[in-house]
């Protein structure tokens, strides 16, 4: 499903070169539920953000669906991110002029649906997170959780193979946050791969397979045993240091 | 794709900053358009042909102060010195000079008795001899021109012939021939003319007048104390007649003087400066509005990609291409712009019966508004353009960063 090998990105200024990610190495199969744990400026973000396509990388071979990401054009990038890969960000990143249907809606019309097939995969999609009731309320009238599931609503809606989560339950309250958990463990269960950057050790243990990214690489042995390891909680998640 | 649907929802629940742009796009195309309108209507005035060889063609008054004086042998000695000068093509006296502002015109009429008489349009009237048509450069369309013994030297009583312009020549006898008809001026029996020629164009004095196009010739070379002179003449010996002509006629009589020598592209000039003033001062208040305009435009977009631009990340995130970034804003802008044009189009409409009721202008024709809205699109495009493109490199990254 993802295939990252040898990948490096480094951010250049005039005064400095700071190492993102070097000789990064991932596999994550299909319908797997993965975490990314690491304290901070250890690459996490820099790696969901080249998984997914966000942004670029200077060395190495990612492959995401069979796809050579290497050398895409801009266009191929956003039409991959539309198809293929649902987004769940930290602030939910939700559009504060529109409607949860309409949020929910902002990827489909990228994606070039009709009005009666948008109108028929929001219902459903809101449906799913239990806010079907509510897809008139503008984002400021719902709770931090109610907002996080739009914006898992409005991932799903495409049907995408794979969910990228970046700290899904950072913005919320314990309760909030482990109903999210349950959502995504849900919409993993029905076959979407999942991966959750996040540094929350319990959440983390919830998820099939650990990751911990340290200096820009992956302190996991097996991880290119992903599909071996699947169903295993790795432990190196608990002696990450999140706190 | 076009987002118009929530591209409006976005607008309706947000709505300060458009509806500032909204009202200045509602001024902007009601103020352009009738500017822009009366701009037209002042240039086209500006620009109608003349019928004369406006460059070659000057005027001269001789002022003559010697008591003995014989005023119709004068006259004739007069003219025949100006013609005879070098660079001189054609000379003849007039009443009046045309697009000068000033001169003579009068009612006609015409008719078989004074039970079917029918009233003819005003016209500026002409005196002039037989080089009355080759001094002002008019082309002959019809009938001929005044035989040289067919002019009489005097006053306005002795006027027997005309020569029209077929703008009169059309308003007075539609399709039919003029040449024959016999108009009288004022009341029928009083100073009978026959036509004898039509003139392509021939304009009068007074270039706010309807009457301007209607310019007539009749056969009286007058002759008096005051007399005006129209001399045609090679463009580059112009500057050398104004010295010679005084000096020769104040050779043959020196009690007078001679003054004048403003050729009629000067006379046009000077006609025309309120009309140029105008169409000058309200082109540029179109300029700077359709700046000031623009101006609002490109820093409502920039603003808004400063304010949106965690949006346009999360956008770009969720597959929207980089054209996709460009056309929301262009279609967000096109809305507004379209919105304020309809409503400033109305007003337009509205103000432009207003000033054709205070100041007696023609009626705004739709095409201003339309025309102007249609300018304010491309504006909007140029304006929006270019902030939008850098808003579509903003980095899909831009998504997950917290600040």
């Amino acid at each position: 499903m993802l295939s990252m090998k040898n990948i490096s990105k480094v951010f250049k200024t005039d005064l400095v070169e700071t190492h993102a990610l070097r000789d990064f190495n991932l596999a994550v199969n299909e319908g797997e539920f993965v975490a990314v744990t690491g304290p901070s400026g250890s690459g996490k973000t820099t790696f969901l953000n080249i998984a997914g396509l966000l942004e670029g990388f200077n060395h190495g071979d990612y492959f995401l669906d069979g796809v050579n990401i290497s050398n895409l054009s801009d266009n191929k990038s956003a039409a991959i991110r539309n198809e293929k890969i649902g987004f769940i960000f930290q602030g939910f990143n939700l559009i504060s002029d529109l409607n949860l249907a309409e949020n929910v809606e902002v990827p489909l019309r990228y994606r070039g649906f009709n009005a009666k097939e948008r109108k028929v995969r929001v219902e459903r999609a809101l449906e799913q997170v239990g806010l079907a009731a509510r897809m008139k309320h503008l984002p400021t009238q719902l709770s931090g959780g109610q907002q996080q599931r739009v914006a898992i609503a409005r991932a799903l809606a495409g049907e995408p193979r794979f969910l990228l989560a970046d700290e899904p339950t950072g913005n919320l309250d314990s309760l909030m946050a482990r109903q999210v958990m349950e959502l995504l463990e849900d919409i993993n269960k029905a076959g979407t791969t999942i991966i959750m950057v996040t540094h929350d050790a319990d959440l983390a243990r919830r998820a099939q397979r650990n990751i911990q990214i340290v200096d820009g690489q992956v302190c996991d042995f097996s991880m290119y045993q992903a599909g071996e390891n699947r169903g295993k909680t790795q432990s190196i998640a608990d002696a990450a240091s999140v706190a | 794709m076009l987002q118009i649907r929530p591209i409006i929802s976005m607008l309706m629940r947000s709505k300060s900053g458009p509806i500032l742009l909204l009202v200045q796009i509602i001024l902007s195309v009601a103020i352009v358009a009738n500017a822009s309108f009366i701009i037209t209507e002042r240039v086209s005035l500006m620009s109608r042909e003349s019928g004369i060889a406006e460059s070659e063609v000057f005027d001269l008054d001789i002022y003559n102060f010697d008591d003995g004086m014989d005023p119709v042998s004068q006259t004739k000695r007069d003219i025949e010195i100006i013609r005879n000068l070098e660079g001189v093509k054609a000379a003849t006296v007039s009443s009046m000079t045309p697009l000068s502002g000033g001169g003579w015109a009068s009612n006609f009429s015409y008719g078989t008795s004074k039970e079917d008489r029918v009233d003819a349009a005003n016209a500026p009237l002409y005196y002039g001899d037989e080089q009355m048509i080759a001094t002002l450069g008019l082309k002959l369309i019809e009938g001929r021109n005044f035989y040289p013994d067919e002019v009489l030297t005097g006053g306005s009583e002795l006027a027997s012939l005309l020569i029209v312009s077929k703008a009169y020549a059309q308003e007075t006898f539609g399709d039919e021939s003029p040449i024959g008809k016999v108009m009288y001026r004022g009341e029928i029996g009083n100073q009978p003319m026959k036509i004898i020629g039509v003139v392509e164009r021939l304009q009068g004095a007074w270039v706010d007048n309807n009457n301007l196009e209607r310019g007539m010739i009749i056969n009286v070379e007058l002759a008096a104390a005051f007399n005006r002179i129209l001399v045609r003449a090679d463009e580059e010996a112009i500057v050398g007649l104004k010295e010679a002509i005084p000096a020769a006629l104040h050779k043959e009589n020196p009690n007078r003087v001679v003054r004048g020598f403003t050729t009629i592209s000067e006379h046009r000039n000077i006609v025309y400066r309120d009309h140029e003033l105008m169409a000058t001062v309200l082109s540029m208040m179109v300029v700077l509005l359709l700046l000031i305009t623009s101006l609002g435009l490109a820093g409502m977009v920039m603003f808004n990609i400063e304010r949106r631009t965690k949006q346009i990340g999360t956008r770009r995130a969720l597959g929207a291409k980089k054209r996709d970034i460009v056309s929301f804003f262009l279609v967000e802008n096109y809305l507004i712009c379209i919105t304020g044009g309809v409503i400033g189009g109305l007003i337009a409409v509205q103000l432009g019966q207003q000033l054709m009721a205070l100041y007696s202008l023609p009626k705004l024709e739709l095409f201003y508004p339309i025309a102007t809205v249609a300018g304010l699109l491309v504006l909007t495009t140029f304006a929006v353009i270019f902030p939008a493109q850098k808003a579509a490199k903003i980095s899909p990254a831009t998504a997950t960063r917290s600040v």
